[in-house]
Formats: C-alpha cells, sequence, structure tokens
C-alpha cells in the first residue's frame, strides 16, 4: 500500500493575469494509510484543486507530492505518472458526464484496459467494482442512456474501483444525490477500502457525511489546512471550525444539549446510530 | 487550456475601455481600411506606431497583446515567405529554381508582416481586449439594425452570437474536466501515432457533444421560462447613449486614414 504526503504545496491558478486565483497556499498533509480521510470546506476553500494534485493532473506552483517519500515530479518518476493515476484513482466531480461506451460494462472496463489487463482479468475486475456500487449485471448491459442519474454515478465511480487504486480519492461522490443514493455510494466506498486496505480520500461539504464515514479529518478553509486528524480530535475543535463557517453534525449538538440539561451520554456522538445506541444504553 | 487569449476580454480602466463598443466596432472597420491604404514605406512606419500608440491607450500590458498572435503566427510567416519569393520586381537579388527575391519583394513580404501583425493588433484592441462580449454583440446589433427593413432576423442573429461567445470559456473548461477524469483513467494523449492519438479524443468528444445537448436543451429551457420570444418588442435595461467624445473618436481615425493617403505620394513608394 501506499503513502500519500504533501509538503508545502502552493497552487496559484491564472499566474501573470488580472484573474489570478490562490487555490492553495502552503499546504502541508499526510494521509494515514488505509484511513477513510474526508476533506471538507465552503466552495473555492481549494479542496478539488488539492485532489488533481494527488494523481498529478495539475502540478503545484511550489512545493512536493509525495507518494511513497518520493516527488511525483521529479525528473525519474515523471514518466510514470500515467502508472501513478492507475495506483492513485481519482473520481471527479459528477463524474457521470464522462461515461462514453455503449455499455456500462465497456465503459467500467475502459481504465483496466488502460492499464493493459487481459480480458479474463478485466471481466473479474469489472464485476468486483460493480458489486462495490451496487450495480446488477442486467444494468451492466444497458446503454449510459437508459440510466438514471444514480445509476450513471455509480457507473463511473466503478470505472475508477476497476483500477483497484490503492489510493482512491474521490471529488463530491455524494453531491446531488438523494440520502439513499447517497448512502448506498458512500458505503460502497468504505467497503472498497476495507476488503482492498486501500486508502479511501473523499472530499466533501457535508459534516454529517463526514462524522459517519470517516477516520480522519481535515478541514481547509481560504487555501489552506485549518485543522486535520482523526475525527474526535477535529470535532473537539467546534470554535475553528465555527470560525470558519462549518459546524459539528446536528445530532452533536443535540447530544450537547441533552448533556447540558443533565443527561449522561458520552463525549462524542457524531452520527445518529451513535446517538440511538447511547440514548437507548442511557434509557435502559 | 486555461488561457485562450484570442477573443478574451482584459478589464482595465482606460480610453479604450471607456469608448462605446459602437463606435469601437466603427473604428476597427476604419482601421483595417487604413491598413489598407498603406503603400509607401513612411506610412507603413505611421501604421506601426499607431498600433504601439494604441497599444498604450487600452492600458494592457504589452506581453498580452503579442500574445494574440500566436495563433495566427504561421499564416503570417506564410504569407511573408510567399511575398517574398514569389513577388515580381526589377532589381534582382538572388534567385534559385522558381525562387526569386527581388529588393521590391523584400519590402513588399515586411510590409505584409506589419499589415497582418497591425490588423490583429487593431482588432483585438479594439474589439476583444477592450469590450466585452456582450457590448461587443450589442453593437453589432445596433449598427446592423437597419437592415431589419429586409426582414433579416437582425435580433436573433445577435443572440446567437453571444450565446455562441458565452459558451467558449464554459465549453473549454469543460473539455479540460473531461480530459481530466480521461487521463484519470490512463488515457494518454501525448504518445503513439496518428490513429491511436484520435482514438484517445472518443472518450473526450462523445462526452462532450453529449452535454453541449444537454446545455442547449436546457438553456432554450430555462429562455422560454422566461418568456422569451425573440427581437420583437424587446427593449435593452441598460441603452448607452452616445456621448460627444464617442463620436468625436471617429475623428482622429478620419484624420488618421487621410494621411496615409497623402503619405504613400511621398517618402519611397512602390
Amino acid at each position: 500500500m501506499a503513502t500519500l504526503k504533501l509538503e508545502n504545496v502552493s497552487y496559484t491558478y491564472g499566474k501573470g493575469t488580472p484573474f489570478e486565483i490562490k487555490a492553495l497556499d502552503d499546504v502541508t498533509l499526510a494521509v494515514r494509510e488505509g484511513s477513510v480521510t474526508g476533506i471538507i470546506g465552503h466552495t473555492g476553500s481549494g479542496k478539488s484543486t488539492m485532489v488533481q494534485l494527488f494523481n498529478g493532473l495539475e502540478r503545484p506552483s511550489a512545493g512536493r507530492v509525495l507518494l511513497d517519500g518520493e516527488d511525483i515530479w521529479e525528473k525519474k518518476n515523471k514518466k510514470k505518472l500515467r502508472d501513478l493515476r492507475f495506483r492513485v484513482g481519482l473520481v471527479m466531480q459528477y463524474p457521470e458526464y464522462q461515461l462514453f461506451e455503449e455499455t456500462i460494462a465497456a465503459d467500467i472496463a475502459f481504465g483496466p484496459k488502460n492499464m493493459g489487463l487481459d480480458e479474463q482479468e478485466i471481466k473479474v475486475r469489472v464485476a468486483e467494482a460493480a458489486r462495490f456500487v451496487g450495480l446488477t449485471p442486467d444494468v451492466l448491459a444497458k446503454s449510459p442512456f437508459d440510466l438514471s442519474g444514480g445509476q450513471r454515478r455509480r457507473a463511473a465511480i466503478a470505472g475508477v474501483l476497476a483500477m483497484r487504486p490503492e489510493i482512491l480519492v474521490l471529488d463530491e461522490p455524494a453531491a446531488g444525490l438523494d440520502p439513499r443514493g447517497r448512502d448506498a455510494i458512500l458505503e460502497g466506498i468504505r467497503n472498497y477500502g476495507r476488503e482492498t486496505g486501500a486508502t479511501v480520500i473523499i472530499v466533501s461539504h457535508s459534516m454529517e457525511d463526514m462524522a459517519a464515514y470517516c477516520d480522519d479529518i481535515v478541514v481547509m478553509a481560504h487555501a489552506r489546512v485549518v485543522l486535520a486528524g482523526t475525527r474526535d480530535e477535529v470535532f473537539a475543535h467546534a470554535d475553528t471550525l465555527s470560525e470558519v463557517g462549518l459546524d459539528v453534525p446536528q445530532i452533536t449538538h443535540l447530544a450537547e444539549m441533552l448533556k447540558s440539561a443533565g443527561a449522561c451520554l458520552p463525549a462524542s456522538v457524531y452520527t445518529v446510530e451513535a446517538a440511538v445506541a447511547a440514548l437507548t444504553e442511557l434509557l435502559r | 487550456m486555461k488561457n485562450i487569449a484570442f477573443g478574451q476580454y482584459y478589464p482595465a480602466r482606460s480610453p479604450l475601455h471607456a469608448l462605446d463598443a459602437r463606435i469601437k466596432v466603427l473604428l476597427s472597420v476604419l482601421y483595417i481600411v487604413a491598413a489598407f491604404l498603406c503603400k509607401s514605406a513612411t506610412s507603413f512606419a505611421v501604421l506601426l506606431a499607431s498600433a504601439i500608440l494604441l497599444m498604450a491607450l487600452s492600458r494592457i500590458p504589452p506581453r498580452i497583446v503579442l500574445r494574440s498572435i500566436r495563433p495566427l503566427l504561421f499564416v503570417m510567416v506564410f504569407t511573408a515567405l510567399l511575398n517574398l519569393f514569389f513577388t515580381g520586381g526589377e532589381t534582382l537579388l538572388w534567385s534559385w529554381g522558381i525562387f526569386h527575391i527581388y529588393v521590391e519583394s523584400i519590402y513588399s513580404a515586411v510590409f505584409m508582416l506589419v499589415r497582418i501583425m497591425v490588423l490583429i493588433f487593431g482588432t483585438s484592441l479594439f474589439l476583444t481586449y477592450t469590450t466585452t462580449p456582450i457590448a461587443l454583440t450589442d453593437a453589432i446589433e445596433s449598427l446592423l439594425a437597419p437592415l431589419r427593413v429586409l426582414r433579416l432576423p437582425v435580433h436573433e442573429f445577435a443572440m446567437m452570437m453571444s450565446i455562441a461567445l458565452r459558451f467558449i470559456p464554459t465549453l473549454s473548461e469543460e473539455t479540460y474536466k473531461i480530459m481530466s477524469a480521461q487521463r484519470a483513467r490512463g488515457v494518454d494523449f501525448s504518445s503513439g501515432g496518428l490513429i491511436k492519438r484520435a482514438r484517445a479524443l472518443v472518450p473526450i468528444l462523445i462526452p462532450l457533444i453529449i452535454s453541449s445537448f444537454r446545455r442547449a436543451d436546457e438553456l432554450a429551457m430555462a429562455m422560454e421560462c422566461r418568456c422569451y420570444r425573440g427581437g420583437v418588442g424587446r427593449t435593452k435595461m441598460r441603452a448607452r447613449k452616445l456621448a460627444w467624445y464617442d463620436v468625436a473618436a471617429l475623428l482622429p481615425m478620419l484624420a488618421f486614414g487621410a494621411g496615409l493617403v497623402l503619405l504613400n505620394r511621398y517618402g519611397f513608394s512602390l
């Protein structure tokens, strides 16, 4: 498995024009191997730029991107950028618009085919990826046009899972989906991480999703990392979170209110499930 | 991909930015005519000087203005070479097979180069760099308004143009996104033979065409929801009136053209 690090990374759009924007400003970050790490922040905080640095789609204006301790932009590694993209799989925002093959199965097979795998292995990979995102075999034979938006999203995510990346990066994988679709996709992604041991990085702006699915959380604001650590560590800084316009999950607020009203609840209640468990325990 | 220089508005505060877009369209037409009136070395020198003056007036960094030549550099060099080798003259300097270089052909090549360069500078300084696309299409609509008498759909034409201009950056951004997504799945655009490279474009073009249709559909729907019914009876929210300095700006240009014609008679003439 692989470790990913950013060292003093900065990124500027449109350098030297009146439209210059600093998207990342001296960011240093280490992603824990095998973890599910959430990157959270408002629009324009630099999250989407950051994920495109992870797999070498964009080159930082300053600083280093390290995979297994090696700078991916160093001369001797430059030729290996394409292989790096198979190791660090990136699902971009609204990935359903990138589908182009005649059938869903063929589209999922596109990545593995580019890796140069043989027919048999590709078939195994497609079936495995479809299972993770919950696509049934009859859907696989359909054209992308015949699918709903949610199914197309799953297919596009499967297209990256099929490359079996050691680090899976997803930019807003659940944006615009209904609650059930969102949970199904996030659960599939978590299962992928658990079964393969891969590191999973999820970009989102929903604290609820982060609380439910992530081990570690990175909080971004104004092109910088404001907070980084385990879920408990980050949620302990409720004041810093509200300073950058974010918040702890709503259920945590409720738990805090109950606690101040005298209820005896554990210190960390971040999900509805945890709250239900704690309250049943309390009422027993 | 992120800097398509040709046709990009450059915000700044300058006399050229402040001028009425209709006047700027007329000025650029006059400027093109002036560039074709030049015949002598003196008048070409003055033409070049005028382009530099325009650049200074626009307050746009020369580096940015020079960038506008890049897409047409090949055409410029090619035209200059054609003129150099195949223009007849009197004083033969060098010849090889069908190639002949005369003193006159050197002049004509240099003149052609200056003329094309000034044309690009002039139109991009008057129109694309200092005028927003919206102001530009409004200006064209208003200048073409007399053609309505001939029942030509002037408003619809202008609307199509502004939609097309509006969607250039959107489409280029979309192309970039789809390219990134497919590169993340291992597409390689920069190696292999011609056929392999052409095939690599399929995963880009199909999603792009599909999304263009989707966008067109959504836009049509949104316009209809806001009761868009074409140009009949439509008025402008910001109708700009011509100021005295807008009209006055035409005078130096007319004087400039007349001056160039006069200069053709003096100095070195072909």
